[in-house]
């Protein structure tokens, strides 16, 4: 009896051990007239609320264009990761997707934070990161494709708007803890003394974090008349429900946001921001038959009636489409081929015409401002003519005509504090 | 030497041998991934070391981890080439820049109020004992403050679990020292002399695989020794060991201390593996994890806590990229967690201790032995 | 300043509303329930579903949360804190474990998911509920400018805690659970069910999450990982104040929430945090068994 049960342990653990090593040693199988792709958001953990839906976006970019033959005749396989939230999830699958499965791009990322985790792999290793998300600025990586606004597509429109056409001069900056909006408030600070207004308070909040009372009193003792938000994740949908709890209006003491979007209105209920203001290079409203129609495709594929889009959806939609478009230019499907081949790619994104800008690898996009319904969408009160030039390095002098990241990298003699 | 001690022997031995071939069949990206393991596994010695032979449950393991992994990771990213001016003397690492007031000087001394803490991390090895002494000196400040009020218990574990809530809430904060949430990255390489540890080549994860044997192989050690006996003392009846004379503090200080050192060397290790440094290693859950692993693995062994580690993390990561099976996952894992804590209270390792006392016992089937079973299960049952 | 101190309170009744349970629970057994928090989650869910499916408000969803979370407490009692009695980490540890399982259970939809059917309610997501009218804006209190629902959840938690009060003092029950406090054995030697007595304290402790989480719902986020942070909160109210004492444990929420909010209106808010951290961690130090402990056990 003792020789079954250790023969059978023996066998079980072999058996086991096996097929748990199995995927170690064998890789995924590349089939011919394929490429293969990473895909890298977090599908479970606090940020899966929203990067659930870039992740879809993808995917979907993705079918459209095998749908409609592939990129060069060749499918697109999308060997899909999940960062869990978490940035040392992040850095492993990135490692996974770019030295393991070797796939020539990687589309992903929200946080900032998660952006940092993957750098190193993807700057060692010669890759390429597609991140479609809004950030700080302040980056020139070879290897990072940025389809998302920068600081100067979403506040160079905002602050002087909101002191000239909106009459607000006294502005209370509020945001979470951690370098996108601190380095928001930077360049805020910097177009507000610009354009002749003055910033009364710079406060933080950790991130997560849901109990505002005091903030919002400080706001109100303050003696602001336009609150400026860079108030990341669930805490804008407390922000926002404890300022009117507290008696404050949009119409006398607006909020104006850079991140609040969609998504985040539905989560806290419309009505709560109603007539505050938005900036953003997208939005869900845009009325035209192209954005129309690309809303309801998505509301088709994630099989939702009710779902939003938003911004950093929408780029991570278009992202895709200017990445076939450098993989059908470029020579062969190496990350180096495809980035030389990506620079100055156009396409006719949802929001508008967009470029990959062939200095920084940042995108051409139309700063917007609008102003939220009681429906839950914005009704667009701005908007530029055209797509404004990328400027990273804005908060820092960095202008049109001197340009402080270039293909050759970034020139940090012009750099000063 | 009993038939049980040569049988542990051999399986440590084993261990140590399968670790060592695993570049042999593993091709580098598997390779690094294992060396994450291998790390984890060293804190699951420590945990084992603190909760199985101390009694201590430090619920924020992740503070010494953390604190590890910062002082190194200060170190290389001085070293990095993202640091401006380097190759001179004077680097200044890139967010430094970014949060600096305007106007202030680009030196590392003065760019913002606490800059200078960095002056002396320009020294690689200066981080390296950094990295063992800091987590160190916490425990044993910890230690000496609360040990020697008597606290025990839950109490002690609120404790830990507040300090590393706290720890990690002022390194976000101060993030023209920190770098904040995003933690530290775009470091260089740790150097020993001209070679540089790339994350991905095989002496790398020798390095990490050598140093966990080494772990493993003192810690093991040092339960044996007498101050390791009166520990276990200590744990099984605090009041009692203190009767007897024993300087009860001084030996969960020690041990507190010995274990926050193993973590802190633990994070060193991860910072050259992974290649940054983040606050998120002390989150909760992270440190609360920790104590999973070594209670499914087996808080009061060694080994035990070190593979269960390891293996939770390599069958997470292999389902997780299952689609479809991550979510589940969780839940297999909390069901597995609450039966071992309710059936299997010293993990597999102590059904595998068992399962090798009854294959030892059966091997002599004296009557004597019997008797000898027989009467201590008598006296269990009073 | 009247605000100030105002919102001080306000952070101090929700610390107490769910600490108030816990130092039901951790008072009567000893036991130290990390599935607390989930309890508050199920409260707040509780309100979403009934809002969704029953269409009820929040004054509704109050006894309805009560049972349900009463019900889910009184199973893990039963099914693994009874297994575990006398050992203190390992329930800790135990419970923890159950309150991954409740929040995978919310995530996937109680499994659901995996056959692609989805519950309106339930999920990843963020849920939202919407709050009466009458409960919506502010009052004038003399100079101050005092939000509604903080005043109601204020009032709520009073009334909470004069209840729980009622129940430890004025009734059998709450004598027998003072008598298994003391010395549970010799309480059993006198004739009390001591098993039966833990399970109805367990479900009550539940209970009261459970009533805390449809309070919680109308002001935060109700998404399946708000359970955490709150439970954390909740220890360190429950262990400053003393084990036992539901005084100690009204005493310390109140101390803590004002030295939040006065911290926070004069420096920040993650100081205020910290600072809160730090305060905890002295008091142990110095009163190791808390504010106001019962001799005892």
């Amino acid at each position: 009896m003792s020789i079954d049960r250790r023969k059978f342990l023996k066998s079980s653990l072999l058996a086991t051990t096996g097929a748990l090593a199995s995927p170690y040693i064998i890789g995924p199988v590349r089939a011919a007239g394929t490429v293969n792709v990473g895909v890298l958001f977090s599908l479970t953990g606090g940020l899966s609320i929203i990067e659930k839906s870039l992740h879809d976006a993808t995917l979907m970019a993705i079918s459209e264009i095998n749908a409609a033959g592939g990129a060069k005749g060749m499918k697109i396989n999308a060997i899909v990761e999940d960062g869990a939230s978490d940035p040392k999830t992040y850095n492993e699958k990135a490692s996974k997707l770019v030295i393991q499965d070797r796939v020539p791009t990687v589309f992903g990322s929200y946080t900032s934070a998660s952006r940092k985790a993957v750098l190193p792999v993807f700057e060692k290793r010669n890759n390429l990161y597609f991140y479609p998300t809004y950030y700080e600025g302040f980056e020139c990586s070879k290897n990072v494709v940025y389809t998302g606004a920068v600081p100067n597509q979403q506040l160079s429109n905002f602050i002087p708007w909101i002191i000239k056409t909106l009459g607000k001069k006294k502005f209370f900056i509020v945001g979470s803890n951690y370098i996108y909006p601190r380095e928001m408030a930077k360049a805020s600070k910097i177009l507000i003394e610009k354009n002749g207004g003055e910033w009364i308070a710079d406060e933080y909040l950790e991130l997560g974090h849901s109990e505002w009372g005091s903030m919002v009193n400080k706001i109100k003792g303050s003696g602001c008349d336009v609150v400026l938000s860079n108030v990341v994740g669930d805490s804008v949908v407390a922000f926002y429900r404890e300022y009117k709890n507290q008696g404050l209006t949009h119409d006398k003491l607006p909020i104006c946001a850079t991140v609040t979007s969609e998504i985040e209105i539905a989560a806290m209920g419309p009505e709560y921001a109603v007539g505050s203001y938005t900036s953003f290079p997208y939005f869900q409203a845009i009325d035209t038959d192209r954005n129309k129609a690309f809303v309801e495709r998505y509301r088709a594929f994630v099989k939702d009636p009710k779902a939003v889009t938003h911004h950093a959806l929408e780029s991570s939609y278009f992202q895709v489409f200017l990445w076939k478009q450098a993989v059908e230019k470029a020579a062969e499907i190496t990350p180096t081929a495809i980035r030389e081949a990506v620079k100055g790619q156009e396409f006719d994104a949802p929001n508008g015409h967009v470029k990959i800008d062939p200095d920084n690898l940042h995108t051409y996009l139309t700063p917007r401002i609008a102003q939220w319904l009681p429906d839950g969408q914005g009704k667009i009160i701005d908007a530029y003519k055209e797509p404004t030039i990328p400027l990273p390095y804005v908060a820092y002098g960095e202008t049109e005509s001197n340009l402080f990241c270039t293909a050759k990298g970034l020139d940090t003699s012009k750099l000063k504090i | 030497m009993s038939d049980k001690r040569r049988f542990e022997i051999a399986i440590y031995l084993a261990f140590f041998a399968f670790i060592m071939c695993a570049p042999l069949v593993l091709e580098p990206f598997w390779l690094n991934r294992i060396a994450k393991y291998l790390v984890f596994g060293m804190l699951g010695i420590a945990v084992a070391l603190s909760w199985g032979y101390a009694g201590i449950l430090n619920l924020g393991q992740g503070l010494f981890f953390g604190a590890g992994a910062y002082m190194l990771a200060m170190s290389l990213k001085l070293a990095s080439p993202t640091s401006l001016q380097q190759g001179s003397d004077r680097p200044v690492p890139d967010f430094m820049l970014w949060n600096a007031e305007p106007g202030s000087p680009t030196e590392l001394c003065c760019i913002n109020k606490a800059s200078f803490l960095w002056l002396p991390f320009q020294h690689q090895w200066f981080g390296v004992f950094m990295g063992l002494v800091l987590p160190a000196g916490i425990a044993t400040i910890i230690g000496i403050i609360v040990f020697r009020k008597r606290i025990s218990g839950v109490f002690v574990s609120i404790i830990t679990l507040a300090l590393v809530l706290l720890v990690r809430l002022v390194v976000i904060d101060a993030q023209p020292v920190t770098n904040g949430f995003n933690g530290l990255t775009d470091l260089g390489w740790f150097k020993v002399g001209e070679f540089e540890f790339d994350p991905y080549i095989v002496p790398t994860y020798y390095f990490v695989a050598i140093a966990l044997c080494l772990v493993l192989a003192a810690a093991r050690l040092l339960i044996e020794t007498r101050a390791g006996l009166i520990l276990q003392a200590i744990r099984d009846d605090q009041n009692r060991a203190r009767y007897l004379g024993f300087d009860v503090p001084l030996y969960q200080t020690f041990f507190f201390a010995v274990s926050a050192g193993i973590a802190g060397l633990a994070g060193m290790f991860y910072v050259v593996v992974s290649e940054f440094a983040s606050p998120t290693f002390m989150d909760l859950t992270f440190s609360i994890t920790m104590v999973v692993w070594a209670a499914v693995g087996g808080r009061s062994s060694i080994l035990g806590a070190c593979i269960g580690a390891i293996v939770i993390n390599m069958i997470s990561a292999t389902v997780s990229e299952t689609a479809g099976f991550a979510e589940a996952w969780k839940v297999i894992i909390g069901l597995i967690f609450v039966l071992v804590v309710l059936y299997l209270p010293r993990g597999f390792a102590g059904l595998a201790h068992d399962l090798l006392d009854r294959f030892l016992a059966r091997g002599k089937a004296a009557p004597s032995q019997h008797a000898i079973e027989a009467s201590d299960a008598s006296q269990l049952a009073e | 300043m009247l605000e100030v101190l105002f919102i001080g309170l306000s952070v101090g009744s929700i610390l107490l509303l769910v600490a108030l349970g816990l130092a039901v629970t951790y008072g009567a057994m000893g036991v130290i329930n990390m599935a607390h928090g989930e309890m508050v989650m199920i409260g707040a869910y509780v309100t979403v579903l009934s809002g969704i499916w029953l269409g009820v408000n929040i004054f509704v969803a109050i006894p309805i949360a009560f049972v349900v979370t009463a019900l889910i407490g009184l199973a893990i009692e039963r099914v693994i804190v009874r297994r575990l009695y006398g050992r203190l980490l390992d329930t800790l540890l135990a419970t923890w474990g159950i309150a991954i399982l409740i929040q995978q259970a919310v995530r996937l939809e109680l499994g659901l998911s995996f056959f692609g059917i989805h519950i309106a309610g339930l999920g990843p997501g963020l849920q939202n509920v919407s709050v009466p009218a009458a409960l919506q804006g502010t009052f004038m209190l003399g100079s101050a400018e005092i939000n509604r629902y903080r005043a109601f959840i204020i009032v709520v938690t009073a009334v909470l805690t004069a209840v729980s009060w009622l129940i430890m003092y004025r009734t059998p029950f709450g004598t027998q659970v003072r008598a298994i406090i003391r010395n549970p054995k010799i309480a059993a030697a006198c004739g009390i069910d001591v098993a039966r007595i833990n399970a109805l304290t367990f479900a009550l402790g539940s209970g009261l999450a459970g009533v805390a989480g449809v309070m919680m719902s109308g002001f935060k986020t109700v998404f399946p990982d708000m359970g955490t942070p709150m439970v954390v909160d909740g220890f360190m109210v429950v262990v400053m104040g003393g084990v036992g004492s539901l005084l100690g444990s009204v005493f310390s929420a109140g101390i803590l929430g004002e030295i939040n909010g006065l911290v926070a209106a004069g420096t920040n808010d993650i100081l205020a945090r910290a600072v809160v951290f730090g305060v905890v961690i002295m008091i142990i130090i110095l009163k190791p068994k808390g504010l106001f402990s019962l001799k005892g056990r």
